[in-house]
This record gives structure tokens, C-alpha cells and sequence, in this order.
């Protein structure tokens, strides 16, 4: 198997064990069967993209793995889903401190409505008891990270929200990382964005796997194909096909992957 | 050129039939009607104002302002005790129908429950609360009456002119004489509540008018009287009278609380906390969803979600909501009447919580009731004073929504 286009130092060792383990994985939304049986093993360090129609199942399976679905009263879940050593589902396990391992960037830009600066702080300031040296500190990297700093340097402290669509989006990213999680799920990070924002994000998002295990719900299949390593293709609920994503957009194993990826429908 | 259905074959845009004229002047004269429908509501307020500017601005003046009530002479007379009474009131109410409010707005938009039971208890405190905004405010003031003026009676009957109730804080009571010399004043710590004189006979624990304690000397008439005028001011006759006097901080606290500024202000809670959380729940419901998912993305708690994010977002909302019941409250005469009374002659504000108070509404009520065509002038004046603090309050309240 030949690795195309990436150059991050461990994209592809099979031998490495997944980071994200879904297996048997069943969701409801009230009496709706929203996901059946999912199997699948997420690598670490790896863009990892979810992709099919809507209403497809996708999301719900991002929002279970940082359990965002305890915020939905009629959603229900069974089945096994493992980051690590740490069962998600575990009724036990402490959702603040899961949160904290995985973090979550949404559809559209959502700063909240304070300044750049406590923006980034906010997580920081929940959990970390930091001086407010080292926390200049990190909310630098942060957005050295997001790749926002250049362009808010001189303006921490004004509001977030008088930035641009596609540099709220980063700094959420930033605000998202500055917690120090391990997986980042990306739900349609660029669906409210412009083309040029967009790059931008998926330039950032191909250079964030070096550090972080990266989930993206996408329905841009020239995203999923440019900034992914592997894919997960859903339909109805179900998985249809999984893989590297440059075998499954060039050799898909099943028809309906194959009329997806090249449009067909969807 | 494809077939048209029959319905649309008569339609030509460049020439207007007869119909699209009529439904224009019908346009026409709708809109005019909105006008002037609108025009008279706020004319009949103009009117309104005018009407009162007309007959109270001449008696507007600085005695008017600084002054209290005169039955006698109306032109000596004030409203100094009723502005006072109004705001410090309206200032009380808000400080304990605020946090109660926002918090019961927290509970029933940010916490719901999952629990089958307690989403019946939510649904059901939610429908009172929608219920309970819309209860007449004299309803209220019996409430407030049996709940806080008496306290259902469980510390006994309270009756004008007579000690009753149990004291708390806030009080100090003493029997006061006059001293030898006939000019110091000698105060004496009471300790029978029932007694309100004292006739001293012996030497007893004593201080002077700023609490600082003194020695006592009592003198029998019969012997010659002390020389030193610095002894003589802590002298007392033996068999000399004094009467109890009760010396009240700010703070006094007694239940029941009576017909007193804290009642009042309690009852005028009750009548605007409904109002405050329905205004706070909006103002909650208007914070964007995606705002709490990114808290909670982040691992905040719940109360760390509303504490940091929600609540702020939706703090100008909350303190219009806040403003404008306070203008309720600061209006509503009915309650205060039902348990303060319609005693308006006061010649100062209330002095601690279980001071009686005069308020605006209520004096406006008694000067518009009087059969003297002077005191008549005054209400209007008094009106006047009355709106303008509702306007400045409004302002605010127009502020704090306008920075959202």
C-alpha cells in the first residue's frame, strides 16, 4: 500500500493500535435507529473522515464520542466505544474529564461572545489552575497552533466575534486545543466558510495531525479526499464502506460508495 | 408560447385593471388607519401628561421636594418621606426578587430535568408562574398581609401601641431620665419589655447618649445635692421617672415583621417575581444553543455553562426584565395599601426594616382623594415626579437592551 500525500511521521503504521475503538456501536434518537452495529477502528494520529448523505448517522456518531448527546434527553446508545483505555459509555465515566481528552469544533464559528483572549482561556481557566504567566503563555501556542496568531496578535483583547467567519473557526480550534486533548472532532468545520477560509482550515487540520487523532464529518468529498487518511463512508445508519481514503475514492469496493464519492447522489 | 391556464390568461402587468386600483386604495386606506389609530393612542397619552403638567408643575419646588406631609397647610407641604420610601422600597424588592427570579429562570430553562416526575414539576411550576403574572397585585397584598405583616399569627397578635413580637437584632431599648444637673441625659438598659416606665430607686448600670457606660449616683433630694457639675451630669433624683425609648439600627429584624418597609417590600416581590422570571427566561431562551454546546464541549459543568457563558450572554435581557418590573413595583399602589396603610403623614423616610414607609402611589392616592382643591395640585405634581423616575428607569432599561 502506498501512502500518497502524507509526510507527518507516523500517518500509517498499521501495527499501531487504534485510538478509537467502535465496536458493535447502536444509537437511538427516541424510538429512531440511528446508527446499527457501527465496527470501526480510528487510528491515532490520523485524519480520520466521515462521510454520507444527511441524516446518515455521521454526527451522531461524532456527538457519542465526546458523549455531546448526554445533551439530547431521548438519545440512547449501546455497544462498545473505547478512546484508549477510557469506555466512553461507562455510565461512570466523568464527562467533564472526557471532554477534556476530546475536544469538539462545530459546524458553524461559535466564540463565544467575549474577547479573543478569554475565549481561549476559557477551558484553560475551568480546569488548569495556571499563573496568568503561563497562561499568556498558552493561549499563544494555542493560536500559534491554530495558526491564528499573526493575525490577532495585536488585538487580544478585542471581541471575538468582530473577527472573520474563517478566523472565528480557528480560534475555536485554538480555544478547542488549548485544553490539551488528544482527539479533535470536527463536525463540518468549514460548511459556513468561504473557499479561501476553507483552505485555510484544511491546511491547518492536515498539520494538526501531527499531534492530535482528527474525526471530520464532512459532505465535501474534494475536503474529505484532500485532508483525510482514512474514510468512513455511512449510509442509512450503517457503515458501508471503510478504508484509506485515496483506495476508497479511487477503488470503491461497493456501488454505493461508489455513485457517493463521485456524485451521484447525495 | 405555451398555454396558460385559464385564471391567468387576463393578466397584463402594463395595464392595471380596475381591481389592482381598488386593492391599492384599499392599501391606501389601511394604512392611513394604522396611522391614525397609532397617532391617537400616543395623543391620548400627550393629553394625558399635559393635562398633569398643567395642574402640577407650578407646585413643583424645592419645598415640594424636600418637605413632608402637612395636613393643615398645603402649601408647606412635601413628598420628601415618599421618595425616599419609594426607593429605598423598590431597591429592596429588587435585591431580593432579583436573585430569586434569575435563579427559578436558571432552574426551569437551563436545568431540565430528565426524570419523568420532575419534568410533570417543572411543567407544572412553569404553568403557575405563567398564571401567577397575570394575579391581580391586590390579591398580593392579602397574601403579603397574613405571610409577613402578621406571620399567620404564630408570634402572637400584633396590635398598635403595644410590645409584641420577638426581637431578632437591631434594637436597643432603655428607659431614659433626666440628670440633676437638668440638662444631660442618662440612659438606663431596659429589661422588662411590659414596662414602659421607671421609677429609679437605686444605683444601676447606666450610660450616657453615645453608649459609653457611667457611673450612676443616685441622689436622695433630702441631702444636699453634689457640687461637682461633672458628677452632677451623672446624678439622677431618687424616685425620678423615666420613660423607655427604643433605638433602632438599620438592620432591626423582629418577626412578625408588621406593617413595615420589609413587609412591603416582600409583598411587592411577590407581585414582580413572576414578571422577572418570565422576562429572564427570555432573555435565556435568546442565548444561541451553539454557545452552550461549546461550554459544554469544553468540559464546563453545567453551572460553569451558565455562570460563564449563559447567563452573561443573556444579562442585558435579564436586567431590562429586571428594570421594568421594578417600574411595576415602584407604580403599584393596591399591595402597599393593603399592608402598610394609607398613613401618609411620615416626616421622614423609614428609618430601619420594621419602619413604617410612605410611598409614592399611596400618597398621590391620599393628596387626589382630599377635598381641598390645593392638595388636588400637589398629587399632579407628585404624578409628575412619579413618571419622571419611571421615565429615568425606563432609560436604563432601554440602555442596558440596546448593548446586547
Amino acid at each position: 500500500m502506498t501512502e500518497p500525500q502524507s509526510t507527518a511521521p507516523n500517518s500509517s503504521s498499521p501495527a499501531m493500535a487504534p485510538r478509537i475503538l467502535i465496536e458493535g456501536f447502536n444509537a437511538w434518537y427516541g424510538e429512531f435507529h440511528a446508527l446499527h452495529n457501527i465496527e470501526a477502528r480510528i487510528a491515532a494520529n490520523q485524519v480520520t473522515a466521515l462521510i454520507g448523505p444527511s441524516g446518515c448517522g455521521k454526527s451522531t456518531l461524532l456527538k457519542w464520542l465526546n458523549r455531546m448527546n448526554d445533551l439530547v434527553p431521548s438519545a440512547k446508545a449501546k455497544g462498545t466505544l473505547r478512546i484508549g483505555d477510557l469506555d466512553i459509555l461507562a455510565p461512570n465515566t466523568d464527562v467533564v474529564a472526557l471532554r477534556r481528552v476530546v475536544g469538539m469544533v462545530f459546524q458553524k464559528p461559535n466564540p463565544f461572545p467575549k474577547s479573543i483572549y478569554d475565549n481561549v482561556a476559557f477551558g484553560p481557566r475551568l480546569h488548569l489552575k495556571v499563573s496568568q504567566y503561563d497562561l499568556d503563555e498558552l493561549v499563544e501556542w494555542s493560536l500559534r497552533k491554530a495558526a491564528l496568531w499573526d493575525e490577532v496578535k495585536d488585538r487580544l483583547r478585542k471581541p471575538a466575534l468582530s473577527l472573520s467567519g474563517g478566523q472565528q473557526q480557528r480560534l475555536c480550534i485554538a480555544r478547542t486545543i488549548a485544553i490539551g486533548p488528544e482527539v479533535l472532532l470536527m463536525d463540518e468545520p468549514c460548511s459556513a466558510l468561504d473557499p479561501a477560509s476553507t483552505a485555510k482550515i484544511e491546511d491547518l487540520i492536515f498539520e494538526l495531525r501531527a499531534n492530535y487523532t482528527i474525526v471530520i464529518v464532512t459532505h465535501n468529498m474534494q475536503q474529505a479526499a484532500r485532508c483525510s487518511d482514512s474514510t468512513l463512508f455511512f449510509f442509512q445508519g450503517k457503515v458501508v464502506e471503510s478504508g484509506p481514503t485515496q483506495d476508497l475514492f479511487t477503488r470503491p469496493k461497493q456501488k454505493q460508495t461508489e455513485d457517493y464519492v463521485t456524485g451521484k447522489y447525495g | 408560447m405555451s398555454e396558460l391556464p385559464k385564471a391567468l390568461e387576463s393578466f397584463n402587468p402594463v395595464e392595471p385593471s380596475p381591481r389592482t386600483e381598488l386593492q391599492r386604495r384599499r392599501d391606501r386606506w389601511f394604512r392611513g388607519l394604522c396611522l391614525a389609530i397609532a397617532c391617537s393612542s400616543v395623543a391620548i397619552l400627550g393629553l394625558l401628561l399635559i393635562s398633569i403638567a398643567y395642574q402640577g408643575a407650578t407646585s413643583i419646588n424645592s419645598t415640594f421636594l424636600s418637605g413632608s406631609h402637612d395636613p393643615e397647610n398645603p402649601e408647606q407641604a412635601g413628598m420628601y418621606p415618599s421618595i425616599i420610601g419609594s426607593l429605598l422600597l423598590c431597591l429592596l424588592c429588587g435585591a431580593v426578587s432579583l436573585p430569586i427570579g434569575v435563579a427559578a429562570a436558571v432552574y426551569l430553562e437551563e436545568f431540565q430535568p430528565k426524570n419523568r416526575w420532575l419534568r410533570q414539576l417543572h411543567g407544572l411550576v412553569q404553568l403557575n408562574i405563567s398564571n401567577l403574572a397575570g394575579v391581580p397585585s391586590v390579591v398580593y397584598g392579602l397574601l403579603g398581609l397574613t405571610m409577613f405583616v402578621y406571620m399567620f399569627q404564630l408570634f402572637g397578635k400584633l396590635e398598635k401601641n403595644q410590645v409584641s413580637g420577638i426581637d431578632f437584632w437591631g434594637v436597643q431599648r432603655y428607659y431614659q431620665f433626666v440628670a440633676a444637673d437638668d440638662l444631660t441625659v442618662i440612659m438606663v438598659p431596659l429589661t422588662d419589655r411590659t414596662k414602659s416606665t421607671l421609677e429609679i430607686q437605686e444605683a444601676c448600670p447606666a450610660y450616657d447618649t453615645d453608649f459609653n457606660p457611667i457611673e450612676l449616683v443616685v441622689w436622695d433630694s433630702r441631702t444636699p445635692a453634689p457640687s461637682d457639675p461633672e458628677v452632677l451630669s451623672r446624678t439622677v433624683r431618687q424616685g425620678e421617672v423615666g420613660a423607655a425609648v427604643e433605638i433602632y439600627n438599620w438592620y432591626y429584624f423582629r418577626v412578625p415583621f408588621g406593617p413595615s418597609l420589609l413587609a412591603a417590600a416582600l409583598t411587592l416581590s411577590l407581585v414582580i417575581l413572576p414578571i422577572i422570571v418570565i422576562a429572564s427566561q427570555e432573555a435565556l431562551r435568546a442565548v444561541p444553543n451553539s454557545l452552550r454546546e461549546a461550554s459544554a464541549g469544553m468540559g464546563a459543568t453545567r453551572w460553569q455553562t451558565v455562570q460563564q457563558v449563559t447567563l452573561p450572554s443573556a444579562l442585558p435581557g435579564v436586567l431590562t426584565g429586571a428594570i421594568l418590573a421594578m417600574g411595576r413595583a415602584i407604580g403599584e399602589a393596591a399591595p402597599i395599601f393593603v399592608v402598610l396603610g394609607g398613613n401618609i403623614a411620615r416626616r421622614t423616610g423609614p428609618e430601619h426594616l420594621m419602619d413604617s414607609c410612605v410611598t409614592m402611589p399611596i400618597l398621590i392616592f391620599a393628596w387626589a382623594d382630599n377635598p381641598v382643591e390645593q392638595y388636588r395640585q400637589l398629587a399632579a405634581a407628585a404624578i409628575i415626579v412619579l413618571v419622571a423616575l419611571l421615565l429615568v428607569m425606563n432609560s436604563v432599561a432601554i440602555y442596558l437592551r440596546g448593548r446586547t
